[in-house]
């Protein structure tokens, strides 16, 4: 009976999150999480109690609302809590229940999620968990070509996949990943181009008119100038190859040869 | 030691009977013997050379063989001689005989040693898992186990060791490893608290190796950054462990630490270890080429090795030449042997380096190219991906060159003498350091046989030694006066 008053609840949840009233959602979702603590069947006792498996379910689905409403309401902490308290009704009791809809959408959304915070590492640690299957899935497949194009510098693509994005929710963190991608385009840009009109600076950096352009020169990069109608790059001055001897480098170094030859008995 | 006396008189009986395999039997009993005198000398040593001589009569173990041996060395009646004896298959009846006539032949003297019986379940243990019977083997080892937690012995710690590790195995071999995973943590946490270093590695190792199975990189990962230190007290513990770690650090793209792991993995194993060293040399050359660099030819013609290595040497040539068409043509045509090694994805991860050293190699061989050029030679959808990628292969340092975007052309700097620079020092710093660093590892690795300091000098010797040395201070002060 415990497993319908969650019930209830959780309606009541999904009729306030379709209406998006995020802040009812936030508090119901709270008392649920503090209702399913009652279960034993859960995580980390994993007991076998007679309802163990529609508890596993119900509490699946309120998990996966919980990652979703994190999403909408932009809560980047609250979604890895909830992703992490998610993750092992996905490994570890996987097999006993049927699988669920939303699985691929939701790891498709924590790689984009790690590639977005630029944590590789964890990004590549979380790939090598998915089988094969997972990696044909468009959500997935999605993240892992847009961390290649990343990884390869081709920006334009990061930004046109911005319109292939297989959920809304993944809008999010396509906009995030665009002003990262932004950054990025300036910083190359600035090394390999001596100077950029206008014109081009502009499409490059996707903005829409001149003015936000020199907004965000003025902000970010003051020391570019902005004449004649382009954007001229500081070119680090090309110092003369300094003939100056890195001597403490040198004198460190020819102190451990002596240390270590020292040694040798 | 009386003990010792009763054992001299066993080997007289044991050489009387027929059967079809004395030699074995009598290696047996002489390990056993071996095993015993280090029991008593607390030697750790004696024990290792038993279970060295073992490994070299694997082959010759035969079930009637051990049975005897277990009668010779187990109390009759015991728990541990009745469970192992019933792993052991029923022979046929002439053996039986021959087993029954030794056995009423030797007087029963038993020495209910700890180590014998552990040796024993190790020895039952192995001829399983030789024998292919691995649910068998599994039982027995849990028995072991469970048998071990109640010892706390250090001169078992070797024999515990090898009982951990095939464990583990035979597990392993029957697609069970997460079952045995709690077990193992909790066996690594009573091997902590004994202070019993070697079964802290091999407990260590088979963790890893564990989680590694299973790609959880990331347990892995958080296991071994908290256990305690790793001491490396058997070089084969040690090649495993750095072949592990330098996995993981792979995943974490951490790639010169990684490089450095594999290359030390490889080099340390020994030359018997083929399908070891195989594997260390399949994630080295990956990693290298992942760095940038092209490993060179006599890696891939290593003895034995060359037909393992095929698919990389022509995954490295697709790199070294930068053609993303032969790249992707040699990945799908080596597909299944990469994912059997678990190297698909950062097969995958390559492709990036492809495009890369292409576009190196196109900026060294021409001054000015435009875009649509590059685009065309390194195979790229289009003049756009072009740009940004040469854009950004610009500010990692990779290429020198400038782009000039109104005439969509890229233009390559010159390259300076590189002697001017202090390149070379750095180059030879790098080899001088791993030279020093494997000269104080060598040092370090010597070892002493453990009681030679305890020996108290007699007087008469120290006096002798005093002598000496008053002798050798005079001629030294004598030298010193001659030369002025």
């Amino acid at each position: 009976m415990d497993l319908k008053e969650v019930s209830q609840q959780f309606e009541r949840f999904k009729a306030a999150f379709v209406k998006n009233d995020f802040d009812t959602c936030a508090n119901l979702l709270s008392q649920l999480k503090v209702l399913l603590t009652k279960f034993r069947s859960l995580p980390p006792l994993f007991e076998n109690t007679p309802n163990a498996v529609n508890e596993l379910l119900l509490a699946r689905e309120i998990y996966e609302h919980a990652v979703v409403l994190s999403v909408k309401i932009e809560d980047q902490d609250a979604f890895e809590r909830d992703f992490f308290q998610l993750k092992p009704y996905y490994t570890d009791v996987g097999s006993r229940l049927p699988p669920s809809k939303q699985e691929y959408l939701i790891l498709g959304l924590n790689l984009l999620r790690l590639l977005v915070q630029n944590r590789i590492a964890e990004f590549h640690t979380e790939l090598e968990l998915l089988s094969a299957t997972a990696l044909e899935n468009p959500c997935i497949k999605h993240a892992v070509e847009l961390e290649q194009s990343f990884m390869e510098g081709a920006y334009n693509r990061v930004l046109t996949a911005r319109q292939t994005a297989p959920h809304e929710t993944y809008v999010y963190f396509m906009d995030l990943l665009a002003k990262t991608v932004r950054d990025e385009i300036a910083g190359c840009s600035e090394k390999a181009y001596d100077y950029l009109s206008i014109n081009d600076a502009r499409q490059m950096l996707l903005f829409s008119s001149d003015q936000e352009l020199l907004e965000y020169v003025k902000e970010e990069h003051p020391e570019w100038e902005v004449k004649n109608g382009s954007v001229i790059f500081q070119k680090a001055k090309e110092s003369t190859p300094c003939k100056e001897i890195p001597s403490l480098q040198l004198i460190n170094q020819t102190l451990s040869y002596a240390r270590e030859l020292e040694r040798i008995v | 030691m009386t003990q010792d006396v009763e054992m001299k008189e066993q080997p007289a009986p044991s050489n009387s009977f027929t059967s079809s395999s004395p030699s074995t039997l009598h290696h047996l009993k002489e390990i056993a013997s071996l095993i015993e005198i280090g029991a008593y000398d607390r030697e750790a040593r004696r024990v290792l050379r038993a279970i060295r001589l073992t490994m070299a009569l694997r082959r010759k173990l035969k079930a009637s063989v051990l049975s005897s041996f277990l009668s010779f060395a187990l109390a009759p009646g015991s728990e541990a001689l009745t469970r192992l004896s019933s792993y052991l298959p029923k022979e046929d009846e002439h053996e039986m005989e021959v087993d029954t006539a030794t056995t009423a032949a030797q007087p029963p003297a038993k020495h209910s040693l700890p180590e014998l019986e552990i040796y024993c379940y190790l020895l039952v243990l192995i001829f399983l898992i030789d024998q292919k019977k691995y649910d068998e083997a599994k039982a027995c080892s849990s028995a072991s186990i469970a048998r071990l937690k109640n010892l706390n012995r250090r001169t078992l710690d070797v024999l515990a060791a090898r009982l951990y590790f095939y464990y583990s195995l035979c597990y392993e071999l029957t697609g069970n490893l997460a079952e045995v995973r709690s077990n193992l943590l909790a066996l690594h946490r009573i091997a902590t608290l004994r202070h019993d270093e070697l079964g802290q590695e091999t407990l260590l190792n088979l963790l890893l190796r564990n989680y590694l199975h299973y790609n959880l990189y990331d347990q892995a990962e958080k296991l071994r950054s908290k256990a305690p230190r790793f001491e490396a007290h058997s070089n084969q513990q040690f090649c495993r462990y750095l072949f592990y770690l330098g996995k993981i650090r792979t995943i974490q793209l951490e790639y010169t630490d990684a490089k450095e792991c594999l290359l030390q993995a490889a080099r340390k194993a020994p030359v018997a270890a083929l399908g070891f060293r195989v594997q260390c040399n399949k994630w080295a050359i990956i990693v290298r080429l992942l760095l940038g660099e092209i490993p060179e030819r006599t890696v891939f013609m290593q003895k034995g090795m060359e037909k393992a290595l095929r698919p990389y040497f022509e995954l490295t040539n697709a790199v070294r030449i930068g053609d993303l068409e032969l790249f992707r043509s040699v990945a799908e045509k080596f597909l299944s042997t990469f994912s059997s090694d678990r190297t698909n994805n950062l097969i995958v991860r390559l492709r990036h380096n492809v495009i890369r050293t292409g576009l190196r190699n196109i900026s060294i061989s021409y001054s000015r190219i435009s875009l649509a050029d590059v685009a065309k030679k390194l195979t790229l959808d289009s003049v756009a991906d072009a740009e940004c990628i040469v854009a950004k292969a610009i500010r990692d340092g990779a290429i020198d060159a400038t782009l000039d975007h109104s005439n969509q052309c890229m233009l390559s700097k010159e390259t300076g003498d590189i002697y001017s620079t202090t390149e070379p020092q750095t180059a030879f710093n790098s080899r001088i350091a791993f030279c020093l660093n494997m000269h104080n590892e060598a040092v370090r690795a010597l070892r002493f046989p453990p009681n030679s300091h305890k020996e108290k000098e007699s007087a008469e010797k120290r006096r002798e030694r005093q002598q000496q040395e008053q002798e050798l201070a005079k001629h030294i002060a004598e030298e010193d006066d001659d030369e002025f």
